[in-house]
């Protein structure tokens, strides 16, 4: 029986392969780790009418966002409550009631259960108040992000999130009237673990320049190296981005203009992005205005790409697959005619058929691969780049360090083994 | 709008699709590109699950791929909307050492049938195909892509530009490696 205190070391500068594969160590990760953090469902522009909902995903399990007739946001999982399928099959939709194909038991879109077909025919009459869809214990939502928890007694969001706040605000709060979900997530299924795009999306910027060098001209890299920080705010939580010169050029700073729809989607796109810019510093205060994101991660697998305007979610589904959700996200007052072009600073080079993401995808792929092998268990993964570089920084808040060191990677593990620990002492 | 193209015609489309398929699987994406207008856009749904509509039980448009499709003209998200600069970017990417999801580079076989003329209007035809594309992958995988192409065509002294490409793939859920293939 494999214990976690051989998986991970103690400063967790080494990984063992096992991590990524064993089905056990799963197991642990879906009670220990997603029984009981706060977990993305998705964005409440997806749900602005009574009636919308949309899917999403607690790890495995399939729950449905909605929006309640009483204009409240509800998460209930998606399984009916007499033999257990799915009732809702659409990816979105509006709708009064959900009715389960087999024997047509129909619940509200709060989830409670409204009408038994077979009732009227027999003279016991169930308790339909007990009956309802199983409820998601915890929901809260902050700046327009909806989490769930399945541990009633969770920390608040706000609290659970802490100091990322600061850096998730650096973007929401840029936009007069803040941010949108663009469509359906994109969704694709990997031969990857869950935990490896979510390291990447956590503070994996230098791979950049080796990976993407097909794309990435390294004195791009280079800068983006040289004005780049790293910081965690709390293990898990992390972000890196680009701390812009005080006198840089509205265009260089201006989140949008570097993807390609900024780049080249015409004039009425770049003047909304740079009246963007021009009152970031009032909005968000003039440190956070010179930030230019690159990526950030929210434990457990939250990911979003400031500069590829993208959230992420990685779904795990057992330790050798992955469904990989994105969403792009554009400022909610753009005109349609604006939001059109800056998804594509998105899709241009993220997504299942994008040209940096496919590098990605394949090198998540091969990571899972080189993980099961056999013979090599004695040479666990080396995550000791950088140890003990990182530091607090006088304006930054967390720890702060260049983008070479691995230390997000070491803080995501410390916390993902003392977690799984609990769980398998019982705690 | 619609249109019955002539045999020579017909024949004209079909070798114009056969040699593009070649030029495709031969990796000879840049004189793939000289079939390509400076124009042109190049689009991939993004493909959903939609809700039935009960309004709209006992009609066609009922179970429409239509519905099924956030395209261009959406507020949804496509899975790709291209520039010719995006397909140089694509194009020029193969030739290089560090393409690594492409290395060993892409097998790829492709079938191109079902060509249809849709409609003509001056020098523009709008033509339909539909692909079965086979993609090997080292490790024993290899991967099918079916769809069909919803071209926009230019017509130039009886040779063709590609002008507008919209693939509609046939995925429910995407277990394919990339969908960044030229289609
Ligand atoms: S399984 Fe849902 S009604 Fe019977
Ligand atoms: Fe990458």
């Amino acid at each position: 029986m494999l214990r976690i205190s051989e998986l991970v070391n103690s400063d967790a500068s080494l990984i063992s392969r096992r991590c990524w594969t064993d089905q056990a160590v799963y197991d642990l990760e879906v009670r220990g780790i997603f029984g009981r953090a706060w977990l993305f469902l998705g964005h409440e522009s997806q749900i602005r009418r009574a009636g919308d909902f949309v899917q999403a995903y607690m790890c495995e399990t399939p729950i449905i966002l909605s929006r309640g007739a009483d204009l409240r946001i509800h998460a209930n999982i998606n399984s009916c409550s007499h033999r257990g399928l799915p009732v809702c099959r659409a990816d979105h939709g509006n709708t009064r009631r959900f009715i389960c194909p087999y024997h047509n038991w129909s619940y509200t879109v709060e989830g409670e259960l409204s009408t038994i077909p077979q009732e009227n025919a027999l003279a016991g009459k169930p308790d339909k108040s007990k009956l309802g869809l199983k409820r998601v214990p915890r929901l809260e939502s902050w700046r327009g992000l909806i989490f769930g928890s399945f541990d009633p007694d969770i920390i608040p969001l706000e609290e659970y999130l802490g100091d990322m706040r600061f850096y998730l605000d650096a973007f929401l709060g840029r936009f007069p009237a803040g941010i949108e979900f663009m469509g359906a997530p994109h969704r694709w299924v990997l031969d990857a673990n869950w935990k490896l795009p979510v390291e990447n999306q956590l503070g994996d910027v230098n791979h950049g320049a080796f990976l993407h060098s097909a794309i990435i001209p390294r004195e791009a890299q280079d800068l983006i190296e040289e004005l780049g920080y790293s910081v965690v705010t709390r293990p898990g939580h992390g972000a890196t981005f680009r701390l812009m010169p005080v006198d840089a050029p509205v265009d260089e700073v201006a989140w949008g203009m570097e993807g390609m729809g900024g780049m080249f989607g015409g004039a009425e796109v770049q003047e909304y992005l740079r009246d963007v810019q021009a009152n970031a510093a009032e909005r968000v205060g003039p440190l956070r205005a010179r930030m230019k994101g690159l990526t950030y991660g929210v434990y457990p697998n939250l990911s979003f790409l400031w500069s590829n305007a993208s959230f992420k979610v990685s779904h795990p589904r057992g330790p050798g697959k992955v469904e990989y959700w994105s969403w792009a996200v554009v400022p909610a007052d753009a005109p349609d005619a604006v939001k059109r072009v800056l998804r594509t600073n998105y899709s241009s080079f993220f997504g299942p058929g994008g040209i940096l993401e496919q590098e990605d995808s394949e090198v998540w792929v091969q990571q899972f691969k080189g993980s099961n092998i056999d013979f090599a268990d004695d040479r666990p993964y080396f995550y000791g780049l950088g140890l003990g570089e990182e530091a607090p920084h006088p304006q930054l808040p967390g720890l702060v360090s260049v983008t070479a060191n691995e230390f997000y990677a070491r803080q995501f593990f410390s916390r993902w083994r003392d977690e799984l620990q609990a769980v398998e002492s019982g705690v | 709008m619609s249109a019955t193209a002539s045999p020579v015609q017909q024949r004209a489309l079909e070798a114009f699709y056969y040699r593009e398929a070649r030029l495709l699987d031969n990796r000879q994406y840049r004189q793939w590109l000289e079939l390509v207008s400076e124009d042109i856009r190049y689009l991939l749904p993004a493909r959903v699950n939609v809700q039935v509509d009960n309004r709209q039980r006992g009609e066609e448009h009922m179970i429409s791929v239509e519905r099924e499709l956030e395209g261009a003209d959406s507020m949804g998200c496509p899975i790709r909307e291209e520039t010719y600069m995006h397909l140089m970017l694509r194009v020029e990417r193969a030739y290089k050492i560090n393409s690594w999801s492409e290395n060993p580079p892409a097998r790829t076989r492709r079938i191109v049938g079902n060509v249809e003329l849709m409609a003509r209007g001056g020098d523009e035809l709008s033509v339909l195909s539909n692909f079965h594309l086979h993609y090997a992958r080292p490790g024993g995988d290899s991967f099918l892509y079916s769809g069909q192409r919803r071209d926009l065509l230019l017509e130039n002294a009886g040779d063709f530009r590609l002008r507008r490409r919209e693939v509609i793939l046939d995925y429910a859920d995407i277990s394919l490696p990339t969908l960044g293939l030229l289609f």
